[in-house]
């Protein structure tokens, strides 16, 4: 054996051997394979056709609602949804309006009602008080 | 419309060959592959994005992709090594059946690389684009495929002088 495989400086190049020894298939294979190729024809188009067709029939039927009124239909259905939706998931408790009305008329919270009528009757007194001390004492 | 990568594919042919037999040996199951590949470029021929890569890169993926397809059965079987008596046929012709079991004895990730460089021919920019590494990657990972395929073929050598060195007393 020539011992092919030795140094570069040697005489090897590995990879000079690698390309020269790269496997080779059959000529009949190649020719066999390259006829299957040619006779099949080229579909290059087919992805291009697809396209093309689905937006035809989506622009066919946009066209057919728009024509009976269905867009508009379609647009409200879908703002119910959104108003439906909405009332199921909001979870707030009932609004209560402070300024109406009715809170007019009634007045406000008893409670609160109360602490203002301590809290007059106690200026009242109050006041008294200032009037009594600011007069002279009663000797009869 | 694209670019058709299969207008020329003689050559085509030659290079998926050469890197499928880098792969799994040559002989029939080269052949089967080869052609499974070629089946499959037909099929997908109309999404094949020159942008992307050479005609021959995109169908380098393509025959990796069958060859890890029939991985899942046994092992392929080395053939060219094993078929033929090397003390019957001329020099060239045994340094290349003992490169070809030499690079059938690397592991799986070097012989892909090797097949990859010195079968389908792709430069090392290509190769990292296959293998979805970067270029100085494949650079430096081939330097070792070849490093280690050289101390194999230096094993052999080596081993092959030892026996003719054992055979000779008796023949004298």
């Amino acid at each position: 054996m020539r011992g092919f495989f030795r140094r570069k400086d040697e005489g090897l190049d590995l990879e000079r051997e690698l390309r020269a020894s790269r496997p080779q298939p059959r000529d009949e294979f190649v020719q066999m394979l390259e006829d299957r190729v040619h006779e099949t024809p080229r579909r290059a188009t087919r992805g291009g056709f697809r396209i093309a067709f689905v937006g035809a029939i989506t622009a066919c039927m946009l066209f057919a609602l728009a024509a009976v009124g269905g867009l508009g239909q379609a647009a409200s259905a879908v703002g119910d949804v959104a108003v439906t939706a909405q009332r199921i998931v909001n979870t707030q408790g009932p609004t209560i309006v402070k300024k109406s009305s009715a809170a007019s008329q009634y007045g406000k919270p008893a409670k609160k009602k109360i602490k203002k009528k301590i809290k007059a009757k106690k200026k009242v007194k109050a006041k008294k008080k200032v009037r009594r001390a600011g007069r002279p004492r009663f000797t009869g | 419309m694209a670019r058709d990568p299969l207008a020329d594919p003689g050559p085509l042919i030659r290079r998926v060959y050469a890197y499928v037999a880098y792969r799994v040996g040559e002989g029939a199951e080269a052949e089967d592959l080869t052609s499974e590949t070629f089946e499959r470029a037909l099929r997908y021929r109309g999404s094949y994005d020159p942008r992307r890569g050479e005609p021959v890169a995109w169908l380098i993926g393509i025959a990796r992709r069958c060859i890890e397809g029939g991985r899942l059965g046994p092992e392929p079987v080395a053939t060219a090594g094993e078929t033929a008596d090397p003390l019957d046929v001329e020099g060239s012709t045994i340094d290349r059946l003992t490169l070809a079991q030499a690079v059938e004895r690397l592991d799986e990730r070097d012989r892909e690389l090797i097949a990859l460089r010195y079968g389908s021919d792709l430069s090392a920019r290509q190769i990292a684009e296959v293998l979805e590494l970067r270029t100085n990657a494949v650079e430096v990972a081939l330097h070792r495929a070849l490093a280690r395929l050289r101390k194999l073929l230096e094993g052999d050598e080596a081993a092959q002088a030892d026996t003719r060195l054992r055979e000779r007393p008796s023949t004298l």
